[in-house]
């Protein structure tokens, strides 16, 4: 059997049966590669033993109880920030509800495993500059017309292409370009990449989550009135900026996910605390997602049932790399020092939370190199080099904006910092002033000195490597200009094994602890309530909500 | 006005739409759909001429008719403060005369002082109160303002009550006190007196006479109070999910999405004057003095 | 500005009736006028009860920071702990102590606030004076104007304006001052548009008075009776909408002990039975308010007669 396996598949499997991944890993490792899953389950079961991981908490088991079929799903949700058009989703609302009628090619679900979907299979040639897809076949939209592999092709060059001004185009930049999708034959679809790309299935996938499949005569004018998709769920009322309603698909092709409820109704939330107000009183069955700092009512009420998700959803504290006071990256070490962890994990964060090591790799990522030390507090050391650095006593802003637990963290950096004399001014605004134009020059996201940006969870830290550390990058706030840096980054992405992955993430995790442009001190857990009565709901760390088997416990 | 104040606001409207994570090139694709890289002049000549026409335009934030947000919005704000308006006049006007009629008495004072109290107690106090005792304490009424479509003209005021209870407190003791001090002037004027001389019965004058104008002052209060108001929508809006006019007009600040602002302010400002307008009319009619002159 | 030395007419008591044959006498009339009316002020019993509570608060806001503990100090580990010995009134959701940011919170709004209202008097006097006395043109497009901004929701371009120039103190002492001020001018107006048809007004022009000094020499002191209750009145607005602006997060910024700020920050945690960082907060505005309002009460009734 191994002779007819790639090189790469059979460097997977060396991998499991030498310990060096776990049985989850090889899983997930094999099926990124686009081995089939019988196959994987066969060779785990064949080879290896059992390992423990994921998250657990009460949610968990009550979720997994039998449910009646038929009622009505509630499910509350961030307001959606623009229409529902795919082009334009771009936040956790419009994600989920965009994910309810259509559907991606592959599903990455809360173990960061690529579940097919659209897609049957997958496959790499040999540098993995291209990658084959068997698109699945007999599947249907929702006014009967048959999704093809032309119709793929066509969504990811829709989105590939500049002029089309789709959210995604950041996603793809440096990996795929408009046309680099073709449909060679009814059943197959071949990417051709800019550049070899070991976790290219990701960017097909439900972590890019612009990317459902789409008939090829796509229109933006009249696809909001019927949000045409293959998914399980039909639109039946849209209200903007209110809720929207889905009925069941009938003609759904996966019949193991065949929709029990008869209605999924979500409503938007404005405001985080509406949200939990609301699921405290009972006017919705889900509450998609909320913070631990300002959703604690809801991690103590015995009448709510917490899911917890370990994800690598995280925030970037970053340093003007070309700026005073941190051109000299001793003060920027400083600064990582003096940051109480502790404080943040346990007391901010309610310890749903794991902790950061100053780089994008969580400990989520099954390609961090656990072995580096994680970074602690030390003041006295902090000091220190603020004095060697020359810098001691100053002052700078703090710039960012309201949302969740921001604010706070804010708060506690500006604490912190006061030990070593630094005097930290807070400068919290709205969204809108914070990102500004987006653009270098007209942005306090990108031209402030200090500030912090929220970056949601991805099945694989390639955007964090990419456009917030690149010298070329564009969400670059460190400026930080680092030709190493670049080129560690090429050899993980280009990494198609783990063990190479692993490597170059270790080189970069001990580069990035060194010379710190950006603390990432939380990586935090994905938190959705549930009422106790409700199971069968699939949640994802990036925001997706899934609930064909959900309702009322049996 | 409004024009020129919305286009010092900061950011691009295509890249807040967008969000600050799209590249730059889809930026400038949408920018050139919406007409937003067009000078300022063209921008606002576009808007006036369409406005006069009564086409509000296209909302770049939400692709909806503009229209259609505001009228929207403006109803169901409307809904709110009708059930507010029709909850707090009979009831501070009631209020207002009984404190009057026992001047100085006990319960004067409890009206008056609390009416006060009430007012001085900010609205997203009242509303947090109301949701904490009656949603999630009592299980009486909902937590969100936001009644699902097609929803009955009683399940609409099941989930308005609380949000519209808040404005109530924050209003009943301004009029109150208005109609408080008017019951009382017309209590000392001269011609009550003259009709209770004249033989007629307390409650005929309280009717006739007194209610009349107390009114008056309650009148030219609530209607002013029209355009503060707005503002504590804002907030209720906000703490109970309701889509009304003050949150519509809050996104739409943060959003840079211009035709709604100015539209949306526009708008109230009519609905102010309008009110205003009302309020004279009401004023002219029920003041005894104009009447009897035009009588004459 | 005052003529000295005339004695006091024998009709004293006639507190700030206008006596129109001697000129000079009248301001004399105002000075005992005004010890009149403190005097009566200060047997007013809503005046005091007023005065008490505001002063209270203004020695929290003066002498707070030195007394209580750092409100900044958060201790996240140790958050929402409920009133105790240690904490008088309980830690909010970082840990930082209740009572501490309660007292010093009260700092913030008694700079916004007065000096907001500060503004818009000045402003609104200015403009007042000048509609009532001019009248004709002058009048009606400054008029139409004013209304123009009446118009405008205060909170809504509180928040336009916080997102333009970034919420901080001075834009919502400009916001509220400016949006504040067309109320206080037609007050202003109708007390001018009165005073003008007295005798003393065209005596002055008679003298060939500069009209600057007419404005502000002659009539400005006699209508400061309004313009003082005016001021006390809007206070207690400005109060009000500078609480709720910082509740939206257009207001006073954070990490600010504002009370507004904090009841925003810990609504959602009510239901969960964390009440103490809620009540607090809110009942120092509530009282705030209420002591100024009893003050402008008492102003009121003091000026009234």
């Amino acid at each position: 059997m191994r002779a007819q396996r790639s090189e790469l598949e059979n460097h997977i499997i060396d991998e499991y049966r030498a310990g060096y991944i776990g049985r989850r890993e090889f899983m997930r490792r094999g099926a990124v590669v686009g081995m089939s899953l019988p196959l994987v389950g066969f060779l785990a079961s064949a080879c290896g033993t059992e390992e423990k991981g994921g998250s657990s908490a009460d949610g968990e088991e009550s979720n997994k109880a039998a449910v009646k079929k038929g009622g009505v799903f509630k499910t509350g949700i961030q307001i959606p920030g623009s229409d529902l058009d795919p082009l334009k989703v771009n936040n956790q609302g419009s994600l989920g509800v965009l994910a309810q009628s259509a559907e991606f090619l592959i599903f990455s679900d809360r173990d960061l495993k690529p579940v097919p979907r659209l897609a049957e299979s997958w496959e790499p040639n040999d540098d993995g500059s291209q990658w084959t897809f068997k698109i699945r076949q007999g599947v249907k939209y929702h006014d009967g017309t048959p999704m093809t592999s032309e119709d793929v092709a066509a969504t990811f060059n829709l989105h590939a292409d500049p002029d089309n001004g789709s959210n995604a185009l950041s996603a793809f930049t440096g990996v795929l370009s408009k046309g680099g999708a073709q449909a060679t034959d009814e059943t197959t679809v071949v990417f051709e990449l800019d550049a070899p790309n070991g976790n290219f299935p990701f960017n097909t996938s439900s972590d890019n989550y612009n990317l459902v499949i789409l008939p090829k005569g796509f229109d933006p004018t009249t696809w909001p009135k019927n949000f045409q998709g293959t998914g399980p769920w039909r639109l039946d009322k849209y209200s903007p900026n209110q809720g929207v309603t889905f009925t069941p698909n009938p003609d759904y092709w996966d019949k193991t996910r065949s929709v029990l409820p008869e209605r999924h109704e979500m409503t938007f939330y404005e405001k985080e605390a509406a949200g939990i107000l609301g699921i405290q009183g009972g006017e919705v069955d889900v509450l998609s997602q909320f913070s631990a700092i300002n959703g604690k009512p809801l991690l103590t009420d015995p009448n709510i049932s917490v899911i917890e998700l370990r994800a690598a959803q995280h925030r970037q504290l970053h340093m003007r790399t070309d700026k005073e006071p941190f051109t000299d990256k001793r003060v920027r070490q400083a600064v990582a020092l003096l940051l109480n962890r502790d404080n943040i994990v346990k007391g901010l964060l309610e310890e749903k939370s794991d902790y950061g090591n100053d780089s994008p790799f969580a400990p989520v990522y099954r390609t961090t190199d656990k072995t580096v030390a994680q970074r602690k507090q030390d003041v006295e050391k902090a000091k220190a080099l603020l004095a060697e650095a020359g810098k001691e006593n100053f002052s700078v802003e703090l710039r960012t904006w309201e949302n969740f637990e921001m604010p706070q963290y804010a708060a506690l950096v500006q604490n912190d910092l006061k030990a070593a004399g630094i005097d930290v001014k807070l400068n919290i605004t709205d969204a809108g002033s914070y990102y500004g134009d987006a653009v270098f020059g007209k942005s306090p996201w990108l031209d402030s000195t200090f500030g912090i940006t929220e970056y949601g969870h991805r099945g694989v830290p390639n955007v964090y490597l990419g456009a917030p550390l690149k010298s070329d990058g564009t969400w670059n706030s460190s400026h930080f200009k680092n030709k190493a840096y670049d080129a560690l980054n090429t050899e993980y992405v280009a990494a198609l094994d783990l063990q190479t992955q692993r490597t170059a993430a270790k080189k970069i995790q001990e580069m990035l602890l060194d010379e710190v442009p950006i603390i990432f001190s939380y990586f935090y857990f994905y938190l959705s309530a549930l009422k106790p009565t409700i199971a069968g709901v699939n949640v994802s760390a990036m925001g997706h909500v899934d609930v064909t088997q959900g309702g009322v416990k049996a | 006005m409004i024009f020129l104040a919305a286009q010092v606001l900061p950011g691009d409207v295509a890249r807040r739409i967008l969000g600050p994570f799209a590249d730059q090139a889809s930026v400038d694709a949408l920018s050139k759909e919406l007409g937003t890289d067009r000078s300022l002049i063209a921008q606002y000549w576009g808007w006036i001429s369409s406005f006069v026409t009564g086409d509000l335009g296209q909302s770049p934030a939400q692709s909806r008719p503009v229209s259609d947000i505001v009228v929207d919005a403006i109803v169901a704000s409307g809904k709110l403060a009708l059930l507010a308006f029709i909850i707090v006049v009979p009831l501070a006007i009631a209020g207002g005369v009984v404190a009057a009629m026992n001047e100085g008495s006990l319960r004067d004072r409890l009206i008056s002082v609390g009416g006060l109290s009430a007012t001085a107690i900010p609205e997203f106090v009242w509303a947090v109160l109301f949701i904490l005792v009656f949603s999630l304490g009592l299980g009486l009424f909902p937590t969100t303002a936001q009644f699902p479509e097609g929803a009955g003209i009683f399940t609409q005021i099941k989930y308005l009550l609380l949000p519209a209870l808040c404005l109530v407190c924050v209003l009943f003791g301004y009029i109150a006190r208005m109609a408080r001090a008017g019951t009382i002037e017309a209590l000392e004027a001269d011609y009550t007196r003259t009709a209770v001389l004249k033989g007629l019965a307390q409650r005929t004058v309280i009717r006739r006479h007194v209610l009349r104008n107390s009114l008056l002052p309650t009148i030219a209060v609530v209607a002013t109070q029209a355009g503060y108001l707005i503002g504590g929508l804002v907030i209720i809006e906000l703490i109970f999910n309701y889509q009304g006019i003050g949150l519509a007009l809050a996104r739409a600040a943060t959003q840079k999405d211009i035709p709604v602002l100015q539209s949306g302010i526009l708008i109230i400002g009519v609905v102010y004057l309008v009110a205003t307008l009302i309020a004279d009319i009401l004023y002219s009619v029920l003041n005894p003095r104009v009447r009897l002159e035009a009588a004459e | 500005m005052s003529v000295p030395g005339q004695p006091a007419p024998a009709g004293a008591t006639e507190i700030g009736t206008a006596s129109p044959a001697v000129v000079g006498a009248r301001s004399d009339d105002s000075r005992v006028a005004t010890k009149e009316r403190l005097a009566l002020l200060m047997r007013s019993k809503s005046f005091l009860a007023g005065a008490v509570v505001v002063g209270f608060f203004v020695l929290c806001a003066i002498f707070g920071e030195l007394i209580v503990k750092d409100p900044l100090a958060s201790d996240p580990i140790n958050d929402l702990i409920a009133p105790s010995a240690d904490s008088w009134l309980g830690t909010d959701k970082l840990g930082r102590d209740v009572f501490s940011r309660v007292i010093v919170g009260a700092r913030d709004i008694l700079i916004v606030a007065p000096l907001a209202t500060i503004l818009a008097t000045v402003l609104g006097t200015a403009l007042g004076l000048i509609t009532g006395y001019f009248r004709g043109v002058v009048d009606d497009v400054l008029s139409r104007i004013i209304e123009a901004f009446l118009a405008l929701p205060v909170i809504i371009m509180g928040l336009l304006v916080a997102v333009a120039l970034g919420p901080s103190k001075t834009t919502l002492i400009l916001t509220i001052g400016i949006l504040f001020a067309p109320l206080i001018s037609r007050t202003v107006r109708a007390a001018v548009l009165t005073e003008r048809e007295l005798e003393y007004v065209s005596a002055a022009r008679l003298r060939n008075e500069r009209t600057p000094y007419i404005l502000f020499g002659e009539i400005l002191p006699n209508v400061m009776g309004p313009i003082i209750v005016e001021f006390t009145v809007r206070l207690g607005y400005a109060i009000f909408t500078a609480a709720g602006l910082s509740f939206l997060g257009f207001g006073i910024p954070a990490p600010s002990p504002d009370w507004g700020l904090q009841v925003s920050e810990h609504y959602s945690l009510i239901s969960g039975g964390f009440w103490w960082p809620v009540l607090f907060p809110s009942l120092a505005i509530a009282a705030l308010v209420i002591g100024v309002n009893l003050i402008a009460d008492g102003v009121a009734s003091a000026f009234e007669r």
